[in-house]
């Protein structure tokens, strides 16, 4: 935080300072605030009890009860802060009746004292409920989840990477009849997105027999009009004469392709790839539509029906989408000037 | 109007210093030239007097007045940039008006004084075009218009040729002196081509490494100049610049060995010789003996490129078309009133 | 930059280099069958097929099916009733009133939509270019807040939908914070206005980023020394960014505007797991719409979401062509001139 102010309050040398550098400050300081804030209390959040996350107000870090084992008592009782006529002192709870409770002093186990619980509060120290965390992984199918969406980026973004660059090499270095048309196909479905095909698209899917199955989730996505039209004004960069050279050492058309074009066309598929993992592995929508059995639910897809049940359960939920965001969150630490000075570049949405 | 005068000027980029200490007077409707080779200062030292930056020590005066933590704006000077920084998306009337709406000018009085500077740059045709649609030297008239309908107290150019073809460059340089003499306005006008320095410069002033190494009128530069910088920089092609020692009084060895007898020279300590190529002559019993290694027949010259002992390089420039043979010995004489004589610190000697 | 993409690039492009590898013999002999043609054809297949087959096909048999109806999934099977689906929808005894409509759902939908595209977009596209106009600006750690501003649109929209189902809970952290000041505490996903407001926010605080930095791109485009230029002169900020900075950001202006009407009039899922569509009606949108008659509800009318979403990729493609009639109008003016 101290570093970020830093960085707002260094300004270039020589000018004064103006009402444009206030607003550029407290732009930058709201947009920190609102940017990762949310992202924060959701992680902080995800490591409270349930019994905490009920709280209202809810405390900023999570917090676990102190206990203490009592001679006489089987389980742990938790621990209160008393304070009362008789001072201040602490307390373990036995049970509560109403809003009276019966307390022990831990040194002196024989006494129940009955305090008001309005006299008294929870002793607390910071703690985490890893619980949350590993729950989902035991107790539901989350581990499944993940395989399943693991799977649908992996196998979606080779696919795309590889039919994807096959095109975009064709339609940028071969001269043949109806190219021009192929290009406009390409440029006007950009601009159609996957919801106005919805209907004809799941009785295709159905017809191919792939409802309920992960490549019915895969192969509507991977022939992105996106990615052709990237690769290829990459691979218009890259010039003839390279390719009659290798022509002339008697490489192949599809020597030519992978063993030169491919390699060249290096950074403009690392770009594609990065995009094509974070598209996937956030697709929502259609996997809702192709997916209805619990057991090839994709991560968002079974968080979805996670948030929507009756009675959700917070603590679970809240673990779960902070698992379902760290892979993003790593692609964005280790990757974000490589991506932002991707996008600027290409415009891919 | 338009007397500039700077003060010690200093400027660094965190430990760099690229201007390191500059004094300089420029008078009133003088057009003065800085000229250097690149990284020597001279755009820096220009915006520093235009005002976009500001320097990090000494001061800057206009017309007396101490204006050197006045804005860009409050200076009264107009800029030429190098590529001219036209407003694509406005036509030439907009461009040339932009500035003078934002003093809230009458209408009628901007229109006016666009239309004197359209007419003085013939670029009336133009004015409903915008940037994109003309060429190189109308973007350049336009440019310079935009400067002269605020009527500034001093015009700064920078590099505002470079980006002509070498014909076009060789006209607007004339165009631009022959605007100097009519507006009568101070100009600075910043290069690296030292044959345009020549060319305009009422004076110039030779800057490297963040620092003037010498201000002078061109011709003066040519014929005195103060050290080897300026001796090499000034001039194409450029002098010849023979280190030597002395033997004993009035005669020198040249490095490589050749001998030279210059009886009216008393020096102690190793020196450079400068001669410039067009002061060479062919003499059969003259004292530089040398190896033809190249010659470019220019048809009113010849430039001999040729060897001294011990492979010395020698650059001759000699008048007409001389019959010379690759590889064959000739022999130089020169005036030794044309030797410029430098010290071990490359400062000039004063030879009488 | 460069390195870091070159040797990601390595990363993925060896393994496929290899299995490339493998077909090398086979594809010489069909190169050697079929000539140049033959190969042409065999790298545009694949992914032709899919398109072809995934996009293309369906594209246009969604035409078909908008005028059948009933609730087989197979065209085979459904019941011709030509333009009676787009006739149920669009048909309303007073158009004043969506209670009065046939389908007053999709007219709920349709004016949800129409309202969110407006507001969402004007306010996306406002905060998008004050924000690339401060990135533009000589900060310290430029590179830090530019990747700041970007970390959301990396987010899957579930995940953005559940931290703010979260953080505007009844119990939330938002209503804490409004309690303690002194507030009173707000239903925010089960007030209508508030709810609606919610889908905006979010959808903002989602995609800002992306806006941002192609108008940033925009910005770093445009030459220094104009605003040198406009310095000398002494024009004032504001007339700069009217004058000068606008007019030259048009052209990637008008693609971010392009581009974000495209995405709100799709509006879906974050909203959908923010608010579910509701409360009742207030935050149902045109896809969900959709995606309801065709695939979720208890009476799916596959051949009535498919005419809904026809009447939508309509609107898609007016609001395209509008626009590249706009950027082409502009691009003309200015060669006249």
């Amino acid at each position: 935080m101290t570093r970020a102010w830093a960085f707002l309050s260094r300004r270039r040398a020589g000018s004064n300072w103006d009402w444009t550098d206030i607003v550029t400050f407290v732009w930058l300081g709201a947009g920190l605030f609102i940017v990762f804030g949310p992202a924060l209390w959701l992680v902080l959040s995800s490591l409270k009890s349930p019994a905490q996350l009920s709280e209202f107000p809810p405390t900023l870090m999570p917090y676990e009860a102190r206990s203490v084992i009592v001679a006489g008592y089987e389980n742990p009782l938790p621990l209160y802060k008393v304070t009362d006529d008789a001072g201040t002192r602490t307390l373990a709870e036995v049970r509560r009746v109403g809003t009276v409770a019966q307390m022990v002093d831990p040194a002196d186990p024989g006494t129940i004292q009955k305090i008001n619980i309005a006299n008294r509060t929870p002793e607390r120290d910071i703690g985490f409920s890893w619980s949350n965390y590993t729950d989902p992984f035991l107790k539901f199918d989350f581990l499944n989840y993940t395989k399943n969406s693991v799977f649908v980026t992996t196998m979606a973004t080779l696919i795309t990477l590889l039919t994807n660059s096959m095109a975009a090499f064709a339609l940028s270095k071969y001269e043949f009849r109806g190219r021009g048309f192929v290009i406009v196909l390409i440029v006007a479905t950009l601009m159609i997105p996957l919801s106005v095909i919805l209907v004809p698209l799941y009785s295709i899917i159905s017809g191919v027999g792939l409802i309920n199955s992960l490549w019915g989730v895969i192969l509507p996505t991977v022939a992105t009009p996106t990615g052709v039209f990237l690769l290829r004004q990459y691979m218009l960069t890259i010039p003839y004469e390279l390719l009659e050279a290798a022509r002339m050492d008697h490489a192949s058309e599809w020597q030519i392709y992978w063993r030169i074009v491919l390699p060249l066309t290096a950074p403009a598929l690392a770009v594609l790839a990065i995009f094509s993992v974070v598209w996937r592995w956030n697709d929502f929508l259609w996997p809702l539509i192709v997916l209805s059995r619990q057991e090839v639910y994709t991560l968002q897809v079974g968080l979805n029906a996670y948030a929507g049940e009756l009675n959700v359960q917070w603590h679970y939920l809240l673990a779960m989408t902070v698992m379902t965001m760290v892979p993003v969150v790593l692609v964005f630490i280790f990757l974000q000037r490589f991506i932002t000075a991707g996008i600027a570049g290409s415009g891919l949405k | 109007m338009g007397r500039i005068a700077l003060h010690n000027i200093r400027k660094a980029y965190g430990a760099v210093e690229v201007l390191k200490g500059i004094d300089l007077s420029i008078n009133e409707g003088e057009l003065v030239v800085f000229v250097g080779p690149s990284g020597c200062g001279k755009s820096t030292l220009l915006r520093m007097i235009s005002g976009l930056d500001r320097p990090t020590g000494g001061t800057i005066e206009i017309d007396g007045q101490d204006v050197t933590r006045r804005s860009a704006a409050d200076r009264g000077l107009a800029m030429v940039f190098q590529s001219y920084a036209l407003y694509p998306h406005m036509t030439v009337w907009q461009n040339m008006a932009f500035g003078l709406q934002n003093t809230r000018m009458p209408k009628a009085e901007i229109a006016e004084r666009i239309a004197d500077a359209a007419r003085l740059l013939e670029i009336e045709p133009l004015l409903d075009r915008r940037p994109g649609q003309l060429s190189g030297g109308q973007r350049q008239r336009v440019a310079i218009g935009r400067a002269i309908v605020r009527r500034p107290t001093a015009f700064l150019l920078d590099e505002p040729l470079s980006n002509l073809d070498a014909e076009l460059r060789v006209s607007m340089r004339a165009e631009l002196t022959a605007l100097h003499s009519r507006l009568g306005a101070t100009m600075i006008h910043v290069t690296h081509d030292q044959v345009e320095a020549m060319t305009m410069a009422d004076r110039i002033v030779v800057l490297r490494a963040g620092r003037v190494e010498q201000v002078d009128t061109p011709l003066n530069l040519y014929n005195v100049p103060n050290n080897l910088f300026v001796a090499g920089f000034i001039g194409a092609p450029g002098m010849n610049l023979w280190p030597a020692t002395p033997e004993t009084k009035g005669s020198f060895l040249l490095e490589g060995g050749t001998k030279l007898e210059l009886p009216h020279l008393d020096l102690a300590g190793p020196v450079t010789f400068g001669l410039r190529p067009q002061h060479l002559r062919l003499d059969e019993n003259g004292p530089l003996t040398a190896k033809v290694t190249l010659v470019e027949a220019l048809g009113a010259e010849s430039v001999v490129h040729a060897e001294l002992e011990g492979g010395v390089r020698l650059l001759a420039v000699l008048p007409g078309q001389p019959d010379l043979a690759l590889r064959s010995q000739i022999r130089f004489a020169f005036d030794p009133a044309a030797l410029h004589v430098f010290d071990a610190q490359g400062q000039r000697v004063k030879t009488g | 930059m460069k390195p870091l993409a070159s040797i990601l690039g390595a990363v993925i492009a060896a393994p496929l280099g290899w299995i490339a590898g493998l077909a090398e013999a086979p594809l010489r002999l069909w190169q050697r069958l079929t000539g140049k043609g033959g190969m042409i054809a065999f790298f545009l297949l694949p992914n032709m097929a899919i398109f072809g087959v995934f996009v293309l096909f369906p594209l246009i048999i969604n035409i078909v099916y908008s005028t059948t109806s009933g609730s087989a999934l197979f065209l085979s099977d459904r019941d011709f009733v030509g333009l009676g689906q787009y006739e149920r929808l669009l048909r309303c005894d007073d158009y004043t009133n969506t209670l009065t409509c046939q389908e007053d759902q999709f007219w709920t939908a349709v004016k949800n939509t129409a309202v969110f595209v407006v507001v969402q977009v004007g306010l996306l596209i406002s905060i998008a270019t004050a924000t690339a106009l401060i990135l533009n600006r000589e900060i310290m750690g430029r590179s830090f807040w530019r990747a700041m501003f970007f970390f959301p649109v990396l987010l899957s929209p579930v995940v953005v939908g559940l931290i703010w189902r979260w953080i505007l809970d009844r119990n939330g952290a938002l209503n804490a914070a409004l309690v303690g000041v002194g507030l009173d505490p707000v239903n925010w996903l089960l007030e209508r206005g508030w709810a609606f407001a919610a889908t905006i926010g979010i959808t903002i605080w989602a995609h800002l980023g992306f806006y941002a930095l192609i108008l940033l791109a925009g910005l770093q485009a445009i030459p220094r020394d104009l605003y040198e230029a406009a310095e000398m002169d002494g024009t004032p900020p504001g007339r700069v960014f009217w004058r000068i900075t606008l007019p030259l950001l048009m052209p990637n202006l008008l693609v971010v505007i392009v581009l974000s009407l495209i995405r709100a009039v799709q509006v879906f899922d974050e909203a959908y797991v923010l608010t579910g569509g509701g409360p009742g009606t207030a935050t149902l949108y045109l896809t969900q719409y959709i995606y309801e008659v065709g695939f979720a509800s208890l009476l799916k009318n596959p051949g009535l979401a498919s005419a809904a979403s026809i009447l939508m990729g309509g609107v898609l493609i007016v609001l395209t062509l509008v626009q590249l009639g706009l950027s082409n109008r502009n691009e003309k003016k200015g060669k006249q001139k």
